[in-house]
């Protein structure tokens, strides 16, 4: 597999915060990667590193095996970026807006494409900037980025004021463009959306990736939801080590349990008369939410 | 790498042009229109040598230098020379705030605002979008530098000759590319744009006090001033060319430093250090009135220095003038050969009114802060709060008219304790007195202030234009013998001039009662319209 974006250890330091400690992992060709992480955890820090914004004071990072600092302009040729927060001129169109950013790619601009977006974002660009909603601001760049035929997406937080049926755009867009080879980086604390779209996760967490792989592979790491009814009431479920967030309620228990622990959990449960025994797939906003939970931890 | 930094620069500055040209355009019409009225003035009114030549000797006077600039070609006093002399200096500082609101407009601005990051993420070179804006700097100069040349030549008379022309054309145009490279390396190592415009009027100030001490007697001073260096080509009467030198030079480096240090930093960060705040807000800021000071209080404390900072600079030049004047009937019969006339007095009232207005800045900010806070879409946090929009606007008024007492007092104690200290004959109790009867010109400067922000809030920053206006009549009202009910269009005008008039209550309060009353309708419109 071709290996497009690569970051090794990369580390930066805003004054005395410490955003990045150790960021290392890699996008492949092709490959959509979600990018997850508590609020100040590094992910647009990692991101404006990527694009050359600012630069890491440790590790390495490139894109196209090219440096991203030093190469910022030709690397930037075939990567479109958009933010979560877009400002634009007040006193231009979002048409303008469109057109400029596209210009500036030195390509002609492809007509069809850019009014096939703006039609199905439902956007009106002859409005002046100062004039366009959050979501509609949002839509300027997402079009400018998706008009534009580039090797790889990078999203910060990019549909944090899109509908829903926005929302679902932008999805079937960023499927069309893995389907013919860009690799994308998405940014997002919409976990269903990141569940919905990619193909693998980095999750970071103080400047630190702590969990990393393909979200099939991470399932299985992960807990399984149960729902046990007993006839005897299991007071020490709870104190077992390998049972989560018990609750119960009228004789019914709800917990996660550790997915390598269902054979001890069946030896434990026995000798309670089990009633009734549901259990769910692992849900992977579960596994996101154990890594947002636990910041203060550490 | 090296081409690579400024790559798509013509784009962005094609682009930048598109959307400024008419802003650009009205502001380089208006420098003009500036140059225009000097000299038109001055070949109508000016045309007897006779009488020129006694204007030269009312102005050698450190008093007098030190508002208009040291005395040049005072042995023929031609148009062209009177021209150099009174109105270089204004002319510069005009010419310099222009290029410092273009550099920051487009430069911390436009970063602040998350643009630059959009166009920097394009494949445009890191350098190229500061690049652009460097190229502004020298369109719209080079347009003033032109224009300002052909203005002169247009409309002086045979003393206006082309060299001199030329030349005071360069060194306008170079005023701005001066103070506009400095902004530009102050974009660098402030993190806000507010910060970049702080610290470069600061030292645009900062020049002006320089060239007044050094044209006070430490002359070296004069020399390391912008201001100073240029008004020391004297046009039309040395011609003085290596300045021009100088100041290009010294453009060309700050342009360059400042194009190494954006080449090195982050985006979005300066090099100077952030200090951290608080985590909790004190109960101070937690009122209307304390939550409007915070947000104005780094000005606040900027303004309170260097308008103590101007007051003694001025009060420690006004040099024993009667003696100058003693004896020297021509300059007696200039000034309208009235008895009472006291030059050191004319000095004074002048210097006042100067400082007054330079009050009026931070007093009408107070209260524009107010609109700042709407464009930037934080006064809904204020407003969706349970404080009335009659209160929020009242905070900010009475910021204003405290700021303006404030700064008052402040500057003319420094004022009158750097003339009594330096053993000056005046009353120190007078500047201040003065100082108090100006305050209602003030206020009715802000209560027009309010009025715009609460019926035409788009329209706010045209009292920048009025108090432009105010202080132009107030500094040249007497030079360019402008009629009395043209002068009435500003209320400085209105107030008496002490310490050569009385103190009157009937201008006092009748000022005040309009201040009040726009001040309402302010509050009226504010209360009735929509925010943004
Ligand atoms: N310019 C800066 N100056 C100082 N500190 C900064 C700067 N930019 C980021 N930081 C700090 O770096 C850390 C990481 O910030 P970053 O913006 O990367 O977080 P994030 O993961 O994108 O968070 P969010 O989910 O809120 O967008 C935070 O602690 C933040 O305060
Ligand atoms: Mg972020």
């Amino acid at each position: 597999m071709e290996t497009v974006i690569e970051m090794n250890q990369l580390g930066k330091t805003f004054g005395k915060t410490q955003a990045l400690k150790e960021v290392t992992f890699k996008i492949n060709k092709g490959e959509v990667v979600g990018f997850i992480g508590p609020n100040g955890a590094g992910k647009s820090t990692t991101i404006r590193i990527l694009l050359g914004l600012i630069q890491a004071d440790g590790g390495t990072a490139t894109i196209f095996g090219q440096d991203v600092w030093k190469e910022a302009v030709s690397i930037h040729e075939r990567v479109a970026y958009v933010p979560g927060d877009v400002n634009l001129w007040p006193q231009l169109t979002g048409g303008e807006v469109i057109d400029l950013f596209l210009s500036m790619r030195g390509k002609k601009v492809d007509q069809e494409r850019k009014a096939e977006l703006i039609k199905r974002f439902e956007f009106d660009p002859t409005k002046k900037c100062q004039a366009y909603s959050k979501g509609n601001r949002q839509k300027v760049a997402l079009i400018a980025a998706f008009a534009a035929d580039a090797d790889v997406y990078i999203f910060d937080e990019p549909t944090s004021g899109l509908d829903p049926l926005q929302e679902r755009v932008f999805q079937d867009y960023v499927k069309e463009v893995k389907a013919r080879g860009a690799s994308v980086l998405l940014s997002s604390h919409i976990l269903s959306e990141v569940e919905q779209i990619c193909d693998r996760v980095a999750i970071i967490r103080q400047g630190e990736i702590v969990e990393e792989g393909n979200l099939d592979d991470l399932r299985h790491l992960t807990r399984t939801l149960m729902t046990v009814k007993t006839k005897e009431a299991v007071p020490t479920l709870k104190d077992q080590a390998w049972a989560h967030r018990v609750k119960e309620k009228s004789g019914t228990y709800t917990f996660q349990l550790d997915s390598d622990y269902m054979n001890d959990f069946l030896h434990f449960i026995t000798p309670y008369s089990v009633v009734k025994l549901e259990s769910a797939p692992p849900k992977l906003e579960d596994l996101f939410m154990r890594h947002y939970e636990t910041v203060g931890d550490s | 790498m090296a081409t690579h930094a400024f790559k798509q620069t013509n784009r962005l500055f094609g682009f930048s042009l598109k959307k400024e040209w008419l802003k650009l355009f009205l502001w380089w019409l208006g420098c003009l229109l500036f140059v225009f009225i000097g000299i038109f003035a001055f070949v109508e009114i000016y045309y007897d040598p006779m009488e020129r030549q006694a204007m030269a000797m009312a102005m050698a006077n450190p008093a007098m230098e030190a508002i208009f600039g040291r005395m040049i070609g005072s042995d023929n006093y031609t148009i062209g020379a009177m021209y150099s002399h009174m109105m270089t200096i204004m002319t510069l500082i005009l010419f310099s705030i222009q290029s410092i609101l273009l550099v920051v407009r487009h430069t911390r601005a436009e970063e602040e605002d998350g643009v630059v990051e959009m166009l920097q993420a394009l494949p445009t070179g890191r350098l190229a979008h500061t690049t652009s804006t460097i190229l502004l700097l020298l369109l719209v100069n080079g347009a003033s530098a032109i224009g300002s040349a052909v203005v002169l030549l247009i409309f002086g008379d045979a003393s206006i000759t082309l060299e001199g022309a030329v030349l005071t054309g360069l060194i306008y145009g170079l005023a701005g590319l001066l103070f506009g490279s400095l902004t530009l390396v102050m974009a660098q190592l402030s993190s806000s744009a507010r910060g970049t415009l702080t610290l470069s009027f600061a030292l645009l100030g900062f020049a002006f006090i320089l060239r007044i001490i050094g044209d006070g007697g430490i002359e070296l001073l004069s020399w390391v001033s912008p201001l100073g260096l240029l008004y020391g080509t004297e046009p039309f009467v040395n011609n003085h060319w290596w300045p021009v030198l100088v100041g290009l030079g010294v453009s060309v480096l700050l342009i360059l430093f400042a194009l190494y240090l954006k080449q090195k930093r982050d985006l979005g960060s300066g090099l100077l250090p952030d200090r951290a705040g608080k985590s909790g807000a004190s109960a101070f800021i937690k009122t209307p009135v304390g939550f409007a000071f915070r947000l104005i209080r780094t000005p606040f404390i900027v303004w309170t220095v260097a308008l103590a900072v101007l007051g003694v600079t001025y009060g420690s030049v006004i040099g024993d003038v009667e003696e100058i004047i003693q004896g020297n009937e021509i300059v007696q019969q200039v000034l309208g050969g009235d008895e009472t006339t006291n030059m050191t007095e004319q000095f004074m009232v002048t210097i006042i009114g100067v400082l007054s207005l330079a009050a009026t800045i931070p007093s009408i900010q107070a209260l524009i802060k107010l609109r700042g806070e709407e464009k930037k879409g934080r006064l809904a946090h204020q407003l969706s709060g349970t404080r009335s929009r009659t209160k929020i606007m009242g905070s900010f008024l009475f910021l204003s008219v405290l700021t303006s007492v404030w700064m008052q007092l402040i500057q003319m104690t420094a004022f009158s304790g750097a003339a009594v200290a330096m053993g000056f004959d005046i009353s120190f109790i007078d500047p201040i007195l003065a100082g108090i009867s100006y305050l209602p010109a003030i206020w009715v400067l802000t209560g027009l202030a309010a009025c715009l922000i609460g019926w035409i809030p788009k329209a706010t920053p045209m009292i920048w234009l009025y108090l432009t206006f105010s202080f132009f009549i107030l500094y040249f009202a007497e030079l360019f013998k402008l009629p009395e009910w043209f002068r009435l269009m500003s209320p400085y005008e209105a107030v008496p001039d002490i310490p050569m008039d009385a103190f009157s209550w009937e201008a006092f309060l009748v000022l005040t009662a309009i201040a009040a009353l726009l001040s309402v309708l302010g509050i009226v419109g504010f209360k009735k319209r929509d925010t943004d």
